[in-house]
C-alpha cells in the first residue's frame, strides 16, 4: 500500500473509532453525572472548607515527626493524600459545573462568540491535562498538599460570583432551567 | 446480464429495503419534516433501477457504464449533502447559537480537509474519480463527526431517529473511504475479482444502514420545539467572565507545585 494510501486509511479507521465514541460514549456520560451527584453529597466540600484547609496544614506532620511518632506520621500523612484527593476531585466537579454553566448559557444564546467557544474548549483541555498531572503527582506524593488550600478558595470565590451574575438574570435564568433535563443526554440521549 | 448472481441478489435485496424504506417515509408522511432525505431515498432507489437497465446492456467497466455510475453518483452524493444538513437542522435550529456555530465548524472543517485532499491527490488521472469519491467521503465523514462531536459537548437532546440517521450517514461514509483506499489498492489490478468484491463490499454496508434507518423511521418524528433564549448580552456578559475564572482556575493548577511551603 502506497503512502497516500495508509494515511487515508488510517483517517478512515481513526473516523469510525471516533464516531464509534461519540455514539457509545453518552451511557457513560450517564453514570458520570449520576456518580457526581451522588459524589457532591458525600462530600459538601465548601461549607467545610475551613475543616478541608486545616487538615491539610503541615504543621501537624512537622509536630509529630519532631516529636518521635514516625507511625503515627505516617499514618497521617496517608489519611492527609487521601483528602487531597477526595478534594482534588470534589475542585473538578466544581469546575465541570461551572463548565456546564457556560455550555447551558452558549445554548440558550441566540449568538454564540466563536472565540469564546473555543477558549472554554481549550480551557477545559487544559484543566484535564493538570489535573491528571496533579492526580498522579498526589498519588505518587511529590506534591505540596497546602497548594489545594489555596486552590479552593479560587474556586469558592469564582462559584460565588458566578451565581451573582446569574441571579441577575431573573425570570430568563429561571425559564432556562428547562433546558437542564436535556443536560444529561448528548447524542445517546434520545434512546 | 453482467452481473454475478451473488451481487445481483444484493442488488434486489437492497432495492427491496429502499422500496421499504419509501413506503415507511411516505406512511408516516416523514417526507413533510424530511423531505431532502426523502428525495435522497428516491435518488438512490433510481439510481439502482438505472444502474440495473444500463449493466444489463453494457460491461460494468465499459464507458457507457462508467459514466452512467459516476454521474449518478454525484447526483446522490449531492442530496446527501442536502439531506444530512436538513437533518442537522431538525436537530439543532432550536438552538440558534448553536446553530451558527455548527455552520462556521462545517464549512472550516470542509475547508480544511478539502485542502489537505487536494495535496494528497498526485494528479494520476486514472485515479481522479476514485480520488474525488474518496475525498468527498472523507471531507463528508469528518465535517459529520465533528458537528456530531459539537452536538455531544453542549449536551443537547438528539431525538433516536435523528440520531440513527446521522449514524447511517458517517458510518457509510467511513466504510466507503476505506473501499475506495484499500480495496483499490489491494484488488484493482485483479479484474476478474475486483468489481465483484466491489459491489459486494459496496452495497452491503449500505443495506445495512437501510434496514436500521428503516426501523428507525417506524414511529412518527417527535415535534419541533421551540426552546427558550436568553437576551443577547447575556452571554456577552456571562461567558467571558466563566472564561476567565476557568483560566484563573488553570493558571493555580499551573503553579500547584510553585506555591512555597509556609513558614515555621
Amino acid at each position: 500500500m502506497n503512502y497516500p494510501a495508509a494515511v487515508f486509511a488510517s483517517l478512515a479507521l481513526l473516523l469510525l473509532l471516533a464516531f464509534a465514541w461519540l455514539a457509545l460514549s453518552g451511557t457513560r456520560r450517564k453514570a458520570e453525572v449520576v456518580g457526581n451527584e451522588r459524589r457532591d453529597r458525600d462530600y459538601p466540600h465548601f461549607s467545610h472548607l475551613p475543616q478541608i484547609k486545616q487538615a491539610l496544614v503541615n504543621s501537624d506532620f512537622m509536630y509529630l515527626t519532631d516529636q518521635g511518632y514516625p507511625a503515627l506520621a505516617e499514618r497521617i500523612r496517608k489519611e492527609r493524600r487521601r483528602i487531597a484527593l477526595s478534594y482534588l476531585a470534589c475542585l473538578r466537579i466544581e469546575f465541570e459545573k461551572l463548565l456546564q454553566l457556560a455550555r447551558m448559557v452558549a445554548v440558550m444564546s441566540p449568538n454564540v462568540a466563536v472565540a469564546q467557544e473555543i477558549q472554554g474548549l481549550r480551557l477545559n483541555l487544559e484543566f484535564s491535562y493538570r489535573y491528571h498531572l496533579i492526580y498522579f503527582r498526589l498519588v505518587s506524593g511529590v506534591a505540596p498538599l497546602e497548594a489545594i488550600g489555596s486552590l479552593s478558595n479560587l474556586v469558592s470565590g469564582l462559584t460565588i460570583r458566578l451565581e451573582t451574575a446569574m441571579s441577575e438574570l431573573g425570570e430568563r435564568a429561571a425559564l432556562g432551567a428547562e433546558l437542564l433535563p436535556h443536560n444529561g443526554g448528548g447524542l445517546d440521549a434520545g434512546g | 446480464m453482467n452481473l454475478p448472481p451473488r451481487v445481483e441478489i444484493l442488488w434486489a435485496a437492497s432495492f427491496v429495503v429502499q422500496l421499504a424504506l419509501c413506503g415507511i417515509i411516505l406512511s408516516f408522511r416523514h417526507f413533510r419534516r424530511l423531505p431532502f432525505f426523502t428525495t435522497y431515498v428516491c435518488l438512490n432507489l433510481c439510481q439502482v433501477l438505472f444502474l440495473y437497465s444500463i449493466y444489463r446492456s453494457h460491461a460494468q467497466s465499459s464507458h457507457v457504464a462508467l459514466l452512467a455510475g459516476w454521474w449518478s453518483e454525484a447526483i446522490t452524493l449531492l442530496a446527501r449533502v442536502f439531506a444530512t444538513i436538513e437533518i442537522l437542522h431538525l436537530v439543532l435550529s432550536a438552538y440558534r447559537g448553536i446553530w451558527g456555530l455548527a455552520w462556521r465548524l462545517l464549512g472550516g472543517t470542509s475547508a480544511v480537509v478539502l485542502v489537505c485532499v487536494v495535496l494528497a491527490y498526485r494528479g494520476n488521472p486514472g485515479q481522479a474519480l476514485m480520488s474525488a469519491d474518496r475525498g468527498y467521503n472523507l471531507i463528508f465523514a469528518t465535517a459529520l463527526i465533528s458537528c456530531m462531536a459539537l452536538i455531544r459537548y453542549y449536551l443537547i437532546r438528539v431525538d433516536n431517529a435523528y440520531k440513527v440517521l446521522l449514524a447511517g450517514f458517517c458510518f457509510y461514509a467511513c466504510v466507503k473511504i476505506l473501499l475506495n483506499t484499500v480495496l483499490y489498492d489491494f484488488l484493482y489490478h485483479q479484474p476478474s475479482r475486483y468489481p465483484f468484491i466491489w459491489q459486494i463490499l459496496g452495497v452491503a454496508p449500505y443495506v445495512i444502514v437501510l434496514i436500521v434507518w428503516s426501523a428507525a423511521l417506524l414511529r412518527p418524528l417527535p415535534e419541533k420545539q421551540k426552546q427558550q433564549s436568553l437576551p443577547t448580552y447575556v452571554y456577552g456578559r456571562i461567558s467571558p467572565e466563566i472564561n476567565l475564572q476557568l483560566q484563573a482556575i488553570n493558571r493555580q493548577l499551573m503553579n500547584f507545585f510553585k506555591i512555597e511551603e509556609p513558614q515555621q
